[in-house]
């Protein structure tokens, strides 16, 4: 969860409007998928860096990308399995892309911006404001998990080894607890919003707003230009040099 | 009361506590506490309070320095062992209550504590009893009352019977009733030689309940000492957020005006005779008359 | 004139057996600061629900009688509308703080109800001024103190303006001299007529006790009492009410018992003070 969590800067990166974030994260996406092909995946890769080091995002993105280790191991011995090792790459840096272009997003929108160009894509009021009101809550809730976890440990709980069911089952006296209070927290906050005219007009205003700036244009225009290309190489391969289609032999 | 090196059951020695996100909670702490204490910690919100109790039952593990429960360093000891010695009460009884039944709940606390069937069954029936639980035996703990629920939350810990006992802020949101139960358990926790450790903001109640306070700020411990002394030095007490109990103001009050009062006025039974035979005296009246 | 109105108004939640407001006829008038008392379980924080239409709107049950909040029926009114009259603050600030920072906290009221932009801006910067909150301005919530959280929560009910602030148990999390302090501020925003009525629901009597100019003391679900604070804390209703009675109201009730006192039981610090200085 570190990885997706916002940390306020006021870099280049930051005052982009959340849009033109959220258009890169949703082309590189895309480009990582079309590709199988290790180095056109991993210019893809490159070029996401100017803007990690811009937005001074390296040590999260390490972190978040160290996080995944995991992940990666099993990829690589799943994919050897069934695949080629080769193929356990691609899919690497894939994943690697996705991930970073969209914590690129959320590290570096404000969750209530976030609601607002949400607003703006004319998502209901309501939807967006729940989506930003679960992150904030995020942080409060994990909290509390962690003081959940504290007290049943005190009363001599102890995470057992065993099969599935017999976890599952060692899992209630920590999931009762965190779906009782979490319900009771849903109430307050509802209640506090009701306590704070929430809904009662139709014409809401609104204390800040986003705008597409200079920039962002520039940005979209390049971004989609990157797209387009990508598709273009896509249906003609014969477009790029063919050591870019330069496989593993494993 | 001689404070003697083998009653020594708490001994924290530079301890420093760094959580994963890098906040340092403890800088340097050092601690004694003896066999069948009370103890306070008081402290502004963040001071490291509850970062430090929650070493003293294995939850954390020191990052540097040491603490020990007796004879045992929590960092060589298993986890089962520490919360069997040291039972925490959180203010929050939602945190933990999840069974079925009420009584299932004080089962769930004796689960790994190697009662043979027939003391498991002893030990509920008895908890329930002590705590005025027994009519809500078989009712769900999640329509029980504020207070039911806190009574059987401390009943969740009471019945692993810990050597030592520390309750987290137990009179949040309590009337006077509530912290009367509280002030009533503690004497008799006391009284059966348990240690007792306190973190509270509640200075009426420690003065009342508790005679020793450590006053914590910013990961560190900055006063140690008599209740009555460490919640009258002004200092202290703005360096903590903390002000004086209304009998410690008043006491101070009387001395201000050249009274002469003894030193244990910041007792209740205390102020009242001793009020009682300034009034009295001041205005020249006869037991029993009114001025 | 009255803010609000209760009249022979009683309710029982869906859910439990018993009604746990009965007959209540109480009004709350302006200008003044009320201490609402009572053990717990005793009806407080259900008694302050009916005053925003929290209940019956949010939490169904069963109804008698009426709540108007200056004119307008509980019943009919919604919450979110009733907002512009009656303020709520809540005891735990954490779940009331729903933006990611202050600023954006306290616009939130003023946006729902549609306040132009620099009227919005403008309430914003006074209730950061009187809070005192400036230098918190771009902080996320989980970045201050509760003690903090408290101020913002005021603050971002002040921007709605309202005339009445029901405070619910605001400082129980907090420490004392926090607590001391959101305390003063309300008084503060009561003596500067920023709101006209303020009423705290309170444990800790010792410091509340010196500000409050009435008291409503609830029992089971009734008004037991409901008067000037004094009067009120005189009464032998109130001494045996089961609330926490101050050291130093208890000192001279006991005074009062041995027959060495006589007079009317200091509720404060400085009206002991007072009362010993005026027998030197
Ligand atoms: N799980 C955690 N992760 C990171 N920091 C924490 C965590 N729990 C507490 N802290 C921080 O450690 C410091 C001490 O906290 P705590 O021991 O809870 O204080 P107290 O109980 O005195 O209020 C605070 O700065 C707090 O924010
Ligand atoms: N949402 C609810 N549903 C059912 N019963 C409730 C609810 N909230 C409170 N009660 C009950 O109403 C009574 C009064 O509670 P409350 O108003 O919270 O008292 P206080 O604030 O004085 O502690 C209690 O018996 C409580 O159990
Ligand atoms: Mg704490
Ligand atoms: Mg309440």
């Amino acid at each position: 969860m570190e990885a997706f969590k916002f940390i306020q800067k006021k870099t280049i990166i930051h005052i982009l409007d959340p849009r033109t974030k959220l258009l890169l994260a949703i082309i590189y996406s895309i480009l990582a998928i079309i590709f199988e092909e290790i180095f056109i995946l991993f210019f893809v890769f490159l070029s996401l860096f100017p803007f990690i080091l811009a937005g001074q995002l390296f040590k999260k993105w390490i972190k978040s990308i160290r996080g995944m280790t995991f992940l990666f191991l099993l990829l690589i011995i799943f994919n050897t399995l069934f695949s080629t090792f080769s193929r356990s790459i691609s899919m690497i840096i894939r994943i690697m892309i996705m991930v970073s272009s969209f914590s690129l997003f959320f590290l570096t929108v404000h969750p209530d911006d976030l609601m607002l160009s949400l607003l703006s894509l004319k998502v209901p009021y309501n939807i967006a404001f729940s989506f930003s009101l679960s992150f904030r809550f995020v942080p409060t809730i994990a909290i509390e998990a962690q003081n959940i976890i504290d007290a049943q440990k005190s009363r001599g709980y102890e995470m057992e080894q065993g099969g599935l069911i017999s976890q599952a089952r060692n899992l209630i006296p920590l999931l009762i607890p965190l779906i009782v209070c979490s319900l009771k927290r849903a109430f307050h906050i509802a209640e506090s919003l009701d306590s704070r005219a929430f809904g009662s007009t139709k014409n809401r205003t609104y204390y800040y707003s986003i705008k597409y700036a200079k920039k962002d244009w520039l940005l979209t225009i390049i971004l989609i230009s990157l797209f387009i290309f990508g598709v273009i190489v896509k249906i003609f391969p014969e477009f790029l040099p063919t050591w870019f289609y330069w496989k593993l032999k494993v | 009361m001689e404070k003697k090196l083998e009653d020594l059951q708490i001994l924290v020695n530079n301890l420093t506590y760094h959580y994963p996100d890098g906040t340092i909670a403890l800088k340097g702490v050092n601690l004694n506490i003896y066999s069948g204490e009370i103890v306070g910690i008081m402290g502004k919100n963040g001071a490291g309070k509850s970062t430090l109790i929650k070493t003293f039952n294995g939850l954390l593990k020191p990052t540097t320095g040491v603490v020990y429960i007796e004879n045992d360093e929590v960092n060589n000891v298993l986890m089962s062992k520490l919360t069997k010695k040291v039972g925490i009460v959180f203010q929050n009884p939602d945190l933990q209550l999840f069974a079925n039944t009420v009584e299932d709940e004080i089962r769930f606390s004796l689960k790994n504590l190697n009662f043979t069937k027939i003391e498991l069954e002893n030990q509920i029936s008895l908890t329930l009893e002590k705590f005025k639980l027994k009519k809500f035996q078989n009712r769900t703990p999640f329509t029980l009352s504020g207070g039911e629920k806190k009574r059987l939350a401390i009943a969740s810990i009471m019945c692993r019977n810990p050597e030592i006992i520390v309750f987290d802020e137990p009179t949040i949101g309590q009337d006077a009733e509530g912290v009367k139960f509280i002030r009533n358990l503690i004497k008799e926790k006391h009284s059966e030689g348990k240690t007792i450790i306190i973190v509270t903001h509640d200075i009426e109640f420690a003065i009342d309940n508790i005679p020793r306070t450590i006053l914590m700020a910013d990961g560190l411990i900055i006063a140690d000492g008599p209740t009555n002394k460490i919640l009258s030095q002004d200092q202290i007490l703005n360096i903590g957020y903390l002000i004086s109990p209304q009998l410690i103001i008043l006491s101070k009050f009387l001395i201000d005006l050249k009274i002469k009062v003894p030193e244990d006025v910041y007792i209740k039974e205390n102020m009242v005779q001793f009020l009682g035979s300034y009034f009295k005296d001041k205005m020249g009246i006869t037991e029993g008359g009114k001025p | 004139m009255n803010l609000i109105e209760f009249q022979n108004f009683c309710f029982r939640y869906d859910h439990s057996e018993d009604f746990v407001l009965k007959d209540i006829n109480i009004n709350i008038d302006s200008g003044k600061f009320i201490l609402m008392c009572g053990i717990t379980g005793s009806g407080k924080t259900s008694l302050v629900r009916a005053m925003n239409g929290l209940i019956p709107q949010f939490y169904h049950g069963e109804i008698k009688g009426n709540v108007l909040v200056k004119g307008k029926n509980t019943k009919n009114v919604p919450t979110s509308t009733l907002s512009r009259d009656v303020g709520l603050v809540f005891q735990n600030p954490e779940n009331q703080l729903i933006a990611m920072n202050v600023e954006r906290e306290i616009a939130f009221g003023p946006e729902n109800i549609g306040v132009p932009w620099d009227e919005m801006d403008s309430r914003i910067k006074e209730c950061i001024k009187i809070t005192d909150i400036e230098h918190l301005r771009k902080k996320a919530p989980f970045e201050i103190s509760g003690g903090e959280q408290q101020r913002v929560a005021i603050a971002s009910i002040l921007a709605l303006q309202p005339e009445i602030i029901i405070f619910d148990e605001p400082t129980s999390l907090l420490d004392p001299k926090s607590a001391i302090q959101i305390l003063n501020l309300l008084k503060k925003i009561l003596l500067e007529k920023k709101v006209s009525t303020i009423i705290v629901i309170e444990h800790r009597l010792d410091i509340v006790l010196p500000l409050a100019d009435e008291i409503i003391l609830v029992d089971k679900g009734r008004i037991l009492e409901q008067g000037e604070a004094h009067n009120v804390i005189n009464g032998e209703k109130f001494l045996n009410s089961g609330v926490n009675i101050p050291k130093c109201v208890s000192v001279f009730q006991q005074l009062m018992n041995q027959n060495i006192f006589s007079g009317k039981l200091p509720i404060s610090i400085e009206e002991t003070k007072n009362l010993i200085n005026s027998i030197k």
